[in-house]
């Protein structure tokens, strides 16, 4: 117990605040606590490098045909992203071409020669932040998210 | 570079039959070393052919980035289910 509590406390038993002053001003003391801890876990979280990327597909229990639901949980390892990524390096230019070309014509404007190594840490540190979480009119559930 | 994986684990239920396997890559890494000694005269050729192509220095650089990717397999998890089938691949 903390100082700033145990005079509230002594102040109560003492009489000189009510039970309600008493109250507010724990749950003030709470307050201010509970936000400085949620700062420091989100800080330690920001630090953290996400080591996995997670894809779920369950059923919605509370849809009629979710039993008919394909389940696929797969873990893909950070490392291994970042390793496919440096493999791009290794794509012919011709066949680099082809795939610049086919995302153009899906309306994504990307060149894979842009992708630098202190880009792929940037992307992976960007994932953290990534969480998708769809529920679809068949009854499945599909969660993307990084941990 | 991480640690090398050191097992697969295969398991694929179909809806009569279905089978497991571990996979001991362990194993296979020295099984790949031999292979790449036996074949690196070979390689070498192809890489010197390749070389004014500039295709050389990329398939040079290709066994050790194939590596790379498969230092990061450990981890990987895949697990798919359907109400008559379902497969498990997982690496350690």
């Amino acid at each position: 117990m903390n100082e700033s509590r145990k005079k509230i406390l002594e102040m109560l038993a003492e009489k000189k605040i009510s039970v309600d002053d008493a109250y507010r001003l724990l749950s003030v003391i709470d307050s201010t606590e509970g936000g400085r801890e949620s700062t420091s876990k989100e800080g330690s979280a920001v630090k953290s490098k996400p080591k996995y990327l997670r894809v779920t597909v369950l059923p919605d229990p509370e849809h009629e045909h979710s039993q008919n639901v394909d389940r696929v949980n797969v873990r893909v390892p950070m490392s291994l992203i970042r390793a496919g990524i440096k493999l791009t390096s290794l794509i012919p230019s011709e066949a680099r071409d082809k795939v610049n070309g086919a995302l153009r014509e899906k309306g994504i404007d990307f060149d894979m020669r842009n992708i630098k190594p202190e880009d792929i840490e940037e992307l992976i540190g960007a994932l953290s932040d990534l969480e998708v979480d769809v529920v679809s009119a068949k009854g499945e559930k599909v969660k993307v998210f990084v941990e | 570079m991480n640690r090398p994986p050191t097992w697969m684990f295969i398991k694929i239920q179909g809806e009569h039959r279905g089978f497991r396997l571990w996979l001991p890559l362990f194993l296979l890494l020295p099984l790949a070393l031999v292979v790449l000694i036996i074949l690196s005269p070979i390689i070498l050729i192809g890489v010197i052919i390749l070389w004014p192509s500039g295709m050389g220095e990329r398939a040079l650089f290709v066994l050790p980035a194939a590596f790379g990717v498969f230092c990061s397999l450990r981890g990987l998890r895949i697990d798919i289910q359907n109400r008559r089938q379902s497969v498990y691949i997982s690496v350690v």
